[in-house]
């Protein structure tokens, strides 16, 4: 119960800063609608259905998008030395590694609504699938995106390569969960049976915990000088 | 109570940041720990604190070894240093009352309020962090650090941007805090100011000890000299 109480409020803190300060927040925000926007002009869609890309290019969104917010997940705990004061009080590296992710979380997850919805519109796609299974689909997606941006994010914040070394350490990991939610996601812009996705699903359930637990126990060992 | 660090090594590759020192810090005493730049004063308070687990040697507590992965060691640990630790973009009141939550305090808010009241910024709880001074901002890290009532405080050069009104209050504070059930650590380049505090000092150069005894028996002037000779016995 106290380590959820801690998740809790480490993740309310977190989110309360991005919101105050609106710099993370709108960079991730205006990145997904700016990419959206520029892919429906980039494609000839007298010749390429939007239905057809929809899923490919809003898991490219959400991912680089998430990736830029990433970076930054440390940095209001660096302004002024917080995090040496945080990891010193008696609160379980796990509760702190969770509520963050829980805080990038909600971000990543504000970013693949509005994506979705910014290329529905862009791509005028009339039966964009149901609502509810492309969040079935983008919420453990999400998950393992917020987990391993919190993981490498603090290993890129301590590496001399900085922000430059976060797409490298990401994206070989994160490259399964990408394509299996391309996936499941591309057959729910096409209006396929929950029988054709569910299993996607579980899959990308399975990795997002994997990188949760993970991240969560390795966690420790990268915030020890 | 004493706190003790028995052949402490830290090294950060090649380098012994802190080189075979003993050191030991009594209830009722300010030790102060002096040294040139680059002396590895900080770092031997991170191996004391166990935000750093030291490559050699152990931190005991009471003759006990005590380890930084330890939740309930580190529920007994203040800490003061030149960067203030708060949030920013929270407001005082927030800082506060999520550091006290993160301490399992039941009653954050009136731990704050408290706290807020012992050094004297009461009025600043609703202030935005980053419109704070950097003196204002330093009251409000050692309300932080003091809300809690830990038993050992450690100060890493706390004085560091403060206006002498300022230094002169936290001064003030940290002398109420003795007594046999408390220890404070002090790191500082302020050899007067260290001196005037601290019961007992040690001084550190290159990772090593060069000389320690009762603050009593030195003078800034005596103690500088000491910065630049090299590393021998322990006086």
């Amino acid at each position: 119960m106290t380590s959820l109480r801690w998740i809790g409020l480490i993740a309310m803190k977190d989110l309360r800063q991005e919101f105050r300060s609106g710099g993370r927040v709108i960079a991730m925000l205006a990145f997904a609608v700016l990419a959206c926007f520029l892919f429906s002009f980039s494609l000839d869609r007298s010749r390429v259905d939007g239905l057809d890309v929809a899923a490919g290019l809003l898991w490219l969104t959400v991912l680089f998008s998430s990736i830029a917010g990433a970076g930054r997940t440390f940095d209001a705990e660096e302004d002024d030395g917080a995090f040496r004061h945080l990891l010193l009080a008696p609160v379980s590296r796990h509760a702190i590694y969770l509520g963050k992710t829980v805080a990038n979380l909600v971000l990543v997850c504000l970013v693949a609504a509005l994506a979705a919805a910014a290329l529905t519109i862009f791509f005028g796609i009339a039966e964009p699938g149901s609502a509810a299974h492309h969040a079935s689909v983008l919420f453990p997606g999400a998950i393992g995106l917020a987990a391993a941006g919190t993981f490498f994010g603090l290993i890129s914040r301590h590496s001399t390569l900085g922000d430059s070394l976060l797409p490298v350490l990401t994206l070989p990991v994160l490259a399964p969960l990408i394509s299996l939610g391309a996936t499941a996601s591309s057959r729910v812009f096409l209006g396929r049976p929950w029988a054709e996705i569910g299993g996607s699903v579980r899959l990308l359930w399975a990795i997002a915990i994997g990188l949760v637990v993970v991240g969560s126990l390795l966690f420790r060992y990268i915030t020890e000088e | 109570m004493t706190l003790a660090g028995r052949a402490l090594v830290c090294r950060y590759g090649p380098t012994r940041a802190v080189d075979g020192v003993d050191v030991d810090a009594a209830g009722n005493e300010v030790l102060a720990v002096f040294g040139p730049n680059g002396a590895g004063k900080t770092t031997l308070l991170k191996a004391l604190s166990g935000e750093r687990m030291p490559d050699e040697g152990q931190v005991l507590l009471d003759g006990r070894a005590v380890s930084g992965a330890d939740p309930g060691w580190r529920a007994r640990l203040g800490l003061v240093s030149h960067r203030t630790g708060l949030y920013l973009r929270l407001t005082v009141a927030e800082n506060l009352r999520f550091f006290a939550a993160m301490y399992g305090l039941t009653a954050g808010s009136r731990a704050a309020v408290e706290a807020l009241e012992t050094v004297g910024a009461q009025d600043l709880a609703p202030v935005r962090t980053e419109a704070l001074s950097r003196g204002q901002r330093q009251r409000v890290a050692l309300a932080r650090s003091l809300m809690h009532d830990p038993d050992i405080l450690f100060l890493d050069e706390p004085f560091t941007g403060l206006d002498p009104a300022g230094a002169a209050s936290l001064e003030a504070v940290l002398l109420a805090r003795k007594s046999p059930g408390r220890i404070v650590v002090l790191v500082t380049h302020d050899l007067s100011r260290g001196l005037r505090l601290a019961d007992r000092i040690m001084v550190m150069r290159r990772g090593r000890k060069v000389l320690e005894g009762r603050a009593g028996r030195f003078d800034a002037e005596g103690l500088l000299a000491r910065f630049t000779e090299d590393p021998g016995e322990v006086a």
